[in-house]
């Protein structure tokens, strides 16, 4: 069964670049969503693999999804995507349980890394 | 009037393209100036231009504040101006922010020097992801005592009606130092830039 | 079309000078313009550090500005306005203009090899001493209109537009840094009857030179003014009363003392004076006010004194109001 993955941002124009950027062998379906309160409705409405996150969002940023990931012990895999790359919001998701932080805008070969690393290629 | 207004998309794809280039920049700028740079989310909006004069009377001109205003070209017709506004009592803070420590540099330089790295690096994120580069001019130092300058606003405004202002606010952690700058697009060139938009919304 | 060919004989001809530098600030290339203007050949300097060939270029802040074009890859500028040269040039103006070198401003360009990829900043280097020596002459021009619009035509004290100005600037620094502030006013005593006597011609004299004689027992940072007709009004910072006092009676002697020659005649002058001193919660218009009563009761006194003020004047010109 195909992998379902979650691109979390609540620009149009990120989540479509998201998915462009994504490496062709990565075979997923892809859902979306548009804040913090529809990525979590999501997640706990179906079987998510990975989720792109972004941070700076309406509703409930990215740190607020993590919280929740962490606080209902939801079995995902969450790779930050982000223009803020202060160095203390890195340190802060990856204690939060981020697997990996992309600086926008997304260097498609460092992506194909991280997702090999993790074994999602 | 109409046709200078935003889709929701182009409203969307400038927003972002924004937060990027500020991502950009505030990392080169912390590696450059060993210190962080925080850029808050910027307010983005079309502005009559006949309003903008009264809003530089209102909310920036203050008799310690200093303008620097540093001019760019791009492909495509796109082009602006923006302005940086520093307290004076700032002055100091960016002689050691830039590792100045000859007497022989000018408050008017290091306000020229620092605002022409803050906004290069910003308006060059963003030429990079609309696939344009863009040419500048040297950057000027506008005196905020020179009610001149209201004067030229209010002449300028009469050549376009509207513009867009982004308003983007630098503080720089180490050094307590904060500035804002504001980029306006006159009316012909934000026609430019709504092209500009369409192709990078085709794209994706 | 190929316009390969082009760049050869622009940057030969060029009227601007153009100076490329590797990323160790070494002179890759420099244009013909720069090398005339500076006297060096452009085999002999290739290689070399750029402020070993210019060594009176400002190094700690240039390079610090160059390293800045790399690191970031975004231009930097420098303006005549701000530093009027980089480096030392001999310009094209010997004869129409004062200055020795040539005012420039200056672009510092990132510039990246296509095929290496190496990195390098191109300097270019505009003649801006036509524009400098311009913005002098206005500056000059209109220093000196500002100056004439400070003064008193006749007597070249300050106006009293000036003067009350500078009485409210001195009231703020004082009531800041908490330092003494006195004012004294005075006027010439029976001036008008000198005029009727003598002509107006003669009662300028008396003014020109009774201002001129206060001047000298003035120090540098006292602020003399003319307040109308014969009443002049002085600023004396950091002074307190008896400072004030000393002063104004120095002032009141030796204008008694000196007789002013008009047509082979021996002038008698004298002049009233009226002190008062800043407190905390004074304004201009109160220490105005105040000398000027203090004035008056000289005048009423009996002239050719000094009064400094206390506030049962305020209550007697009441009565007289009243």
């Amino acid at each position: 069964m195909a992998l379902t993955a979650l691109i979390c941002d609540d620009s149009l124009l990120a989540r479509n670049q998201m998915k462009k950027s994504l490496p062709a062998e990565f075979d997923a379906d892809i859902v979306t969503a548009a804040n913090g309160v529809e990525a979590l409705a999501v997640l706990r409405n179906q079987e998510i693999g990975v989720v792109f996150l972004d941070l700076t969002m309406p509703e409930l940023d990215g740190v607020g999804v993590l919280e929740a990931i962490k606080a209902e012990k939801m079995d995902v895999f969450v790779i930050v995507v982000s223009a803020d790359i202060q160095p203390e919001m890195q340190k802060r998701v990856m204690e939060l349980g981020a697997l990996a932080f992309i600086q926008k805008p997304v260097n498609t070969d460092k992506l194909s890394a991280v997702m090999r690393q993790y074994g999602l290629i | 009037m109409t046709e200078l207004s935003f889709t929701e998309e182009q409203r969307d794809c400038l927003q972002e393209l924004i937060n990027v280039a500020m991502g950009l920049a505030s990392d080169k700028l912390a590696r450059f100036l060993n210190t962080f740079v925080h850029l808050q989310v910027p307010a983005i909006g079309l502005v009559n231009a006949a309003e903008i004069p009264e809003q530089f009377r209102g909310q920036y001109q203050g008799p310690h504040s200093s303008m620097i205003s540093l001019g760019f070209f791009g492909n495509g017709g796109l082009r602006g101006e923006t302005i940086l506004l520093y307290q004076l009592e700032n002055a100091g803070k960016i002689a050691t922010l830039l590792g100045y420590d000859d007497d022989a540099t000018s408050e008017a330089e290091m306000l020229t020097d620092i605002s022409s790295i803050l906004t290069t690096t910003f308006l060059n994120g963003l030429a990079e992801q609309l696939d344009n580069s863009f040419s500048y001019a040297a950057p000027r130092v506008i005196s905020s005592r020179d009610s001149d300058f209201i004067g030229k606003l209010e002449q300028t405004a009469f050549h376009w009606q509207l513009a867009l202002k982004v308003d983007i606010r630098y503080e720089l952690t180490d050094y307590s130092f904060d500035c804002n700058m504001i980029l306006l697009i006159p009316g012909e060139a934000v026609l430019k830039l709504k092209t500009i938009l369409d192709n990078v919304l085709a794209e994706f | 079309m190929n316009i390969d060919w082009l760049s050869g004989p622009l940057l030969q001809q060029l009227n601007s000078g153009v100076i490329l530098l590797n990323r160790q600030l070494q002179i890759v290339y420099i244009n013909p313009y720069i090398c005339r203007r500076a006297d060096i050949q452009l085999e002999s300097v290739q290689g070399t550090d750029l402020f070993t060939v210019f060594a009176d270029a400002p190094k700690a802040w240039l390079s610090r500005k160059l390293h800045s074009v790399l690191s970031l890859q975004s231009p930097a500028f420098s303006s005549w306005e701000q530093r009027q040269y980089l480096f030392k040039l001999p310009h094209l103006r010997p004869v129409s203009s004062a200055n020795q070198y040539m005012a420039q401003n200056c672009s510092m360009l990132p510039l990246t090899e296509p095929g290496s990829g190496e990195q390098y900043v191109c300097l270019l280097i505009e003649d801006a001493t036509d524009a400098y020596v311009y913005q002098s002459q206005l500056q000059q021009s209109n220093l000196q209109l500002q100056q004439v619009n400070r003064l008193d035509g006749l007597t070249g004290v300050f106006n009293r537009n000036y003067w009350q100005q500078q009485l409210e600037v001195e009231v703020q620094r004082a009531s800041r840094y908490q330092h003494s502030l006195s004012l004294l006013f005075f006027d010439l005593d029976k001036f008008k009857r000198l005029n009727d006597d003598y002509g107006h011609q003669a009662g300028d004299i008396v003014l020109i030179e009774v201002t001129k004689l206060i001047s000298s027992l003035l120090r540098e940072t006292d602020l003399f003014g003319r307040y109308g007709g014969e009443e002049f009004a002085i600023i004396l910072p950091d002074t307190p009363q008896e400072g004030a006092m000393e002063v104004a009676k120095r002032i009141c002697r030796r204008v008694a003392a000196t007789p002013v020659i008009y047509q082979q005649q021996q002038l008698k002058t004298s002049v009233s004076v009226g002190v008062s001193e800043f407190s905390a919660v004074s304004t201009a218009d109160e220490l105005i006010q105040q000398a000027d009563l203090a004035l008056y009761q000289a005048k009423r006194n009996g002239r050719n004194q000094v009064i400094a003020y206390y506030p049962e004047l305020l209550e007697s010109l009441k009565k007289v109001k009243a």
